[in-house]
């Protein structure tokens, strides 16, 4: 395979912002989303459902994106980061709620 | 006996609705009519004709099945069709000949009929 | 880490493609196979080779067989862990019972869900599973195997690798990277619809295997990408178990507020009620569904809280006719049998969610589409191997020339999840029909051994590819593919041969009866030894006369 000019580190660095920073992100993405949208009316496991089918499609993108970004602090910060705010924003969200 | 007959003309129409769109490409036109180029009209008319066949396909899974089942059937009766065509091309080329059976066949030394 | 985007695709789809590929040829050839999981199931047991039946009357034949059944010793020794102090003798309190039927099962599956008293965690339940003949209530023996239902399909979906559901893990994440191989598929594929159609066995190994891999993962990637997808969102739940840990004081909240809204008990009374008649609740279920037009039989039946005040019986329409799977719930008071609750029509999301796990899980009865979704299947196993078998090609000579093994051990584990895959699950069919009706005492399960020589089967094969790639360190042709696809030659011969032996049902008369579980088992199974021998033969060609390869031509076509 042609082009790859990286060491060992790199590469599974890499792997692991796609794999545990893409979950992460997607866990963010799917407590918000059910938070969110069960706060704007939604029935409940309706929000959760949907939320579900978003977070796979979130989860591909974010996995491919970790390998295309040509910064991998960048992938890891977006994702990592990205992932706790959202987090962070679905227990907010439920605190005021229950 | 009626719906069985009903989705074999669906597969029928989805395996010709191929053959069409594969004719319209260069490699597989010479395939099966010999050396002359099909002309850009011939291409988007097998195309039309390739999109018809497979939109009638379509309707005649849902006069069988529910939408949620007739959408399902056709999708895999493409899939099963293009695979059909593609071995046929690889095996058998020129008996995709009779699905543009008015276009003249191109003797190698490249005049016309 | 790339040059550009689409090296880094193509990089991507390589690496994982080929790492994962190896998860997810079992997961697709097992899920194919699991198109017909009851059919199969009818081939391995065959006792119930009967005509599907309608769901029995629960008063008269069900309820007999409910009130009998317990927890059988491995369901016991699987909750022992989970209780402080002694399990009982006997479990007396019921939270949940149920039967389902499917069009296409001659057997009933029940099962009865008892409280544990002592349990660490609190809603502890304990199973105890039965199958048996609706037309008269016979228990099927405990110790059978339903190899379909019981084995390929949890196969497909867990690699039955039920320990912290690692398992399960590995599944989704296989599933997720065949979302990302399919993605960068299309990415790396630069004549994507000019070479829709073509497939060039003539030309070397790697242009025809290439040619193979891209004409079966183009073709089908609305289906590749539908069930990988689907899966995923199936056992979301397990991969995002979000509303169970984060969120469940929201989740908590909701299903109090249900509970209100809908009349159905969260808890039970703690009041003893006796249980209403449950044939005339099904008899008023089935005329309100025809009322609304939709007259359909029972998928399943169950009792929530039998025997308590607060006990309701649930009865919902098996969903034969559309993707959707069972629905139009229709809920009554067990004790009295007043409806207590007809399920609304679905909303939006729950419509789209139920189409989703719907396709995925195949309820309907349509007989064209289950078998498309094989040729789906299989196209998905096609495409794989050829994966794998263009992945060495492409490497093996170089690799050769270096000195390194790698191409040998990318063949020797191709050849043990390709070919030997198949060995294994024919040698499982084999074996049921070899094995004793009853094992002697002191012999694990019938159904057990036969689990036991699946895996002793596979890992043979396993031995067998290892030795049997040695040439491919030299940038030669492995004879272990020959070797292997002339055992699936054989073996499937040989089990519709002992099939016809050992029950009588040879397949003149099952296609003459019209017996099509077992006759379309025994007629595929002959059709893949016809396909395998064919494979044999064309090996043994090439292994005398290797195609010539234009290697420098091939690198520049493919990144």
């Amino acid at each position: 395979m042609a082009a790859l000019t990286s060491s060992r580190f790199h590469i599974a660095s890499r792997t692991a912002a796609a794999m545990l920073g893409g979950y992460a992100f997607t866990w963010g993405v799917i407590a918000f989303a059910t938070a969110a949208l069960f706060a704007a009316g939604m029935e409940f496991h309706d929000a959760e459902h949907l939320s579900y089918i978003l977070g796979f499609l979130v989860f591909l993108v974010a996995f491919l994106m970790a390998f295309a970004a040509s910064s991998l602090v960048k992938a890891w910060l977006v994702l990592a980061g990205g992932g706790t705010a959202l987090t962070l924003g679905a227990t907010l969200l439920q605190t005021q709620l229950v | 006996m009626r719906d069985a007959l009903m989705l074999l003309a669906a597969l029928a129409a989805c395996t010709a609705g191929m053959g069409w769109f594969a004719l319209s490409l260069e490699a597989h036109w010479t395939q099966v009519r010999g050396k002359a180029l099909p002309s850009p009209a011939l291409v988007a008319g097998l195309r039309w004709l390739g999109g018809a066949a497979m939109a009638m396909a379509l309707g005649l899974c849902l006069l069988v099945d529910s939408a949620s089942i007739a959408v399902l059937v056709w999708l895999m009766a493409l899939a099963a069709a293009a695979l059909a065509i593609a071995f046929t091309l690889t095996w058998r080329a020129r008996m995709l000949g009779v699905l543009v059976f008015w276009a003249e066949r191109q003797v190698p030394d490249g005049s016309g009929a | 880490m790339f040059q550009n985007f689409r090296l880094s695709m193509a990089w991507l789809h390589t690496w994982f493609g080929l790492f994962l590929g190896f998860v997810l040829m079992v997961v697709f050839f097992f899920g194919a196979l699991s198109v017909f999981d009851r059919e199969i199931d009818r081939w391995a047991i065959p006792a119930t080779r009967f005509e599907p039946q309608p769901m029995p009357s629960f008063d008269k034949l069900l309820r007999p067989v409910f009130d009998d059944m317990q927890p059988l010793d491995d369901a016991r020794a699987a909750m022992r862990g989970q209780v402080d102090g002694p399990l009982p003798e006997r479990f007396e309190t019921v939270t949940r019972l149920g039967a389902y039927t499917t069009h296409r099962d001659p057997v009933l599956g029940l099962f009865v869900g008892y409280e544990v008293p002592n349990a660490k965690e609190k809603d502890t339940a304990i199973f105890a599973l039965r199958t048996v003949d609706p037309r008269d209530g016979t228990a099927l023996p405990d110790d059978r195997l339903k190899i379909g239902s019981g084995f390929f399909y949890p196969l497909h979906y867990s690699l039955t690798f039920e320990w912290k559901n690692l398992g399960y893990w590995i599944v989704g994440f296989a599933a997720l990277m065949m979302l990302v191989a399919l993605v960068t598929g299309v990415i790396m594929h630069r004549k994507i619809f000019r070479e829709l159609f073509t497939f060039r066995p003539k030309k070397s190994t790697q242009r025809s295997m290439l040619d193979m891999h891209n004409l079966t993962g183009v073709v089908a990637l609305p289906f590749h990408f539908f069930f990988a997808f689907t899966g995923l969102v199936i056992f979301a739940g397990i991969y995002f178990p979000v509303t169970h840990t984060q969120l469940e004081a929201l989740h908590d909240k909701h299903e109090r507020v249900e509970a209100l809204e809908t009349g159905l008990p969260h808890e039970r009374a703690g009041v003893a009620a006796p249980l209403a008649s449950v044939d005339a609740m099904v008899a008023e279920a089935q005329r309100r569904w025809a009322a609304k037009g939709m007259a359909g039989d029972v998928g399943f039946l169950g009792v929530q809280f039998p025997g308590d005040a607060n006990g309701y019986v649930s009865i919902y329409r098996a969903g034969t006719d559309r993707i959707a799977l069972t629905g139009e719930g229709i809920h009554f008071k067990a004790s009295t049998g007043a409806l207590l609750r007809e399920d609304p029509p679905p909303t939006v999301v729950a419509r789209i969610n139920e189409f989703l796990t719907g396709l995925h899980l195949q309820h309907f009865r349509h007989w064209l589409l289950r078998w498309l979704y094989v040729l789906g299947g299989l196209s998905g196993c096609a495409c794989i191997a050829t994966g794998f078998l263009f992945f060495v090609e492409k490497r093996k000579r170089q690799h050769a020339k270096q000195g390194s093994a790698g191409a040998r051990v990318v063949d020797a584990l191709a050849v043990t999840t390709v070919t030997g895959m198949v060995v294994a699950a024919l040698g499982m069919l084999v074996a049921n029909r070899l094995l004793p009706d009853a094992m002697p005492a002191g012999w694990p399960w019938r159904g057990d051994m036969e689990k036991y020589c699946f895996w002793a089967v596979w890992a043979l094969a396993a031995a067998h590819a290892v030795w049997r790639t040695a040439p491919v360190a030299e940038g030669r042709l492995a004879p272990a593919w020959r070797e292997q696809c002339l055992a699936i030659a054989v073996l499937g011969v040989l089990a519709p041969v002992l099939n016809w032996v050992t029950t009588g049902d040879h397949l003149l008369r099952t296609v003459a009866e019209g017996y099509w579980p077992v006759a379309g088992a025994d007629l595929f199974m002959l059709a893949g030894a016809a396909i395998a021998l064919l494979a044999a033969r064309r090996l043994q060609r090439r292994a005398v006369a290797p195609v010539p390869v234009k290697a420098a031509a091939m690198e520049a076509n493919h990144a």
